[in-house]
C-alpha cells in the first residue's frame, strides 16, 4: 500500500488524509486539520499539515488559491483527484483482501 | 511563542507559507504536542531545502508520538517510583546514587510521556496541558541540579531535590485532570493518577498509616501512568477517538 512517489516518506498518510479532505472542495489549512481530526479521531499538527501540503503542491496534486485574508485555500488538481482515486481503490482492494482472509481463518 | 516557532523554518519557506501558517496557529491554543510537531516540521523544511532527507524514514507523526509517550510512561513511572521508595528509605537504608539516577531517568521519561500523550488534552485544556509539562520540567531540572550538587558534597541542595519531586507529582496530577476533563485514553487511569498526590500528601502529613498512605499514593501514581501508557500503545494500533467534550 506504499504510495508510488518516495517524496512523501513519513508524510504519506497525512498527504492521503489531506487529499481526502480536499475531495469535497477547496479548504484552507485550519479547515483541513479540523476535517482530518473529526474524520480520523486523531489530531493533525500544523507542522505535519504543512510538511505534507508542501509536498503535495510540489507534485501538483493540490494547488493554492488566492488568499482570503490571511487564510489560503487549497484545492485538488485533476492529477490529485486521479492520484487519490487510485490510492483509495488500492486501499479498498487491500481491505477487501484482508477481510476475505480474516473470514477464511474464522470458524 | 508562535512567532518563535515559525522563525525556525527557513526564510524561503516563511516567505511562501509564513502568513497562512501563523493564521492557523492563531486559530487555536498550542500545546506541547503542537510545539513538538512544529519543531519537527521546521526540521523537515530545513532538511528539504538543503536537499537532505528526500527519502525520509518511515512515517512517524502522531502515531509515533503516542507510541513513544506510552512506552516512556510504562518505563518511566516504575523507575520514578522505585527510586522514590528506595531514596526515602521506606524499605531500609540505601545508597542514594542509584535511586537518584533512577528518579532522574524516570522523570525524563515521564516528561517524554507528558509531551507524547498530551495532543488531545492541549486542544481542550491548553493552559493546564502546558502547566502539566512545565511544572514537572522545572522539577526535573531541580532534581538534576540537586543530584549534581549533592554529588559534589553540597547537602544544602537536598531540599531542591524533594521540591523537584513534589513538582513532578503535581504536574502529573495536572496532566491527569486535563486527561480526565478531555475524556481521552482512560478516565479511570487519569483519576488514579490524579488522586496519587492527595493520598501521598495525606500520608506525609503524619499519622499511624503514614507509610501505607504514601505507598498507596505511589502505587496510584505508577499504575495510573502505566495504564495510560498501555492504552496509548494499544491505541497506536487502532484509530484514537476522543469522546465528545
Amino acid at each position: 500500500m506504499e504510495r508510488k512517489s518516495p517524496q512523501f516518506g513519513r508524510f504519506a498518510e497525512p498527504s492521503l488524509l489531506i487529499l481526502v479532505s480536499l475531495s469535497d472542495g477547496p479548504k484552507h489549512g485550519y479547515a483541513i486539520m479540523q476535517d482530518v481530526e473529526s474524520g480520523t479521531g486523531r489530531p493533525m499538527g500544523a507542522g505535519t499539515l504543512y510538511a505534507a501540503l508542501v509536498r503535495l503542491e510540489e507534485l501538483g496534486l493540490v494547488e493554492a488559491l488566492p488568499p482570503e485574508d490571511r487564510r489560503r485555500p487549497y484545492r485538488l488538481t485533476a492529477v490529485g483527484a486521479s492520484d487519490l482515486a487510485e490510492q483509495l481503490r488500492g486501499i479498498s482492494k487491500f481491505a477487501e483482501q484482508g477481510l476475505r482472509q480474516l473470514g477464511e481463518q474464522q470458524p | 511563542m508562535r512567532e518563535l516557532l515559525i522563525s525556525l523554518y527557513p526564510a524561503r519557506w516563511r516567505a511562501r507559507y509564513g502568513d497562512e501558517f501563523l493564521a492557523i496557529l492563531e486559530e487555536r491554543p498550542l500545546g506541547p504536542f503542537d510545539a513538538a510537531d512544529i519543531l519537527l516540521g521546521a526540521l523537515d523544511a530545513q532538511l528539504r531545502l538543503r536537499g537532505v532527507g528526500r527519502q525520509p524514514p518511515p512515517r512517524r507523526g502522531f502515531i509515533m508520538s503516542l507510541r513513544l509517550g506510552g512506552l516512556a510512561a510504562i518505563v518511566g513511572a516504575p523507575l520514578w517510583t522505585a527510586g522514590f521508595v528506595i531514596l526515602n528509605e521506606l524499605f531500609g537504608t540505601a545508597d542514594v546514587r542509584a535511586p537518584a539516577v533512577m528518579m532522574a531517568v524516570g522523570s525524563l521519561s515521564l516528561l517524554v510521556a507528558l509531551a507524547g500523550l498530551s495532543a488531545f488534552q492541549a486542544r481542550v485544556q491548553p493552559a493546564l496541558s502546558w502547566a502539566a509539562f512545565i511544572v514537572p520540567a522545572v522539577g526535573t531540572v531541580a532534581v538534576i541540579v540537586a543530584m549534581v550538587g549533592v554529588g559534589v558534597g553540597n547537602t544544602a541542595l537536598t531540599d531542591a531535590f524533594f521540591i523537584g519531586l513534589f513538582a513532578f507529582f503535581i504536574g502529573s496530577s495536572m496532566f491527569a485532570v486535563a486527561t480526565f476533563r478531555t475524556g481521552v485514553l482512560s478516565s479511570r487511569a487519569a483519576a488514579l493518577l490524579g488522586v496519587a498526590p492527595i493520598i501521598s500528601m495525606a500520608g506525609g502529613s503524619g499519622g499511624g498509616f503514614g507509610d501505607v498512605l504514601i505507598l498507596s499514593g505511589l502505587a496510584c501514581f505508577t499504575l495510573g501512568w502505566m495504564a495510560l501508557g498501555v492504552l496509548a500503545v494499544r491505541q497506536d494500533r487502532a484509530p484514537v477517538a476522543a469522546r465528545p467534550v
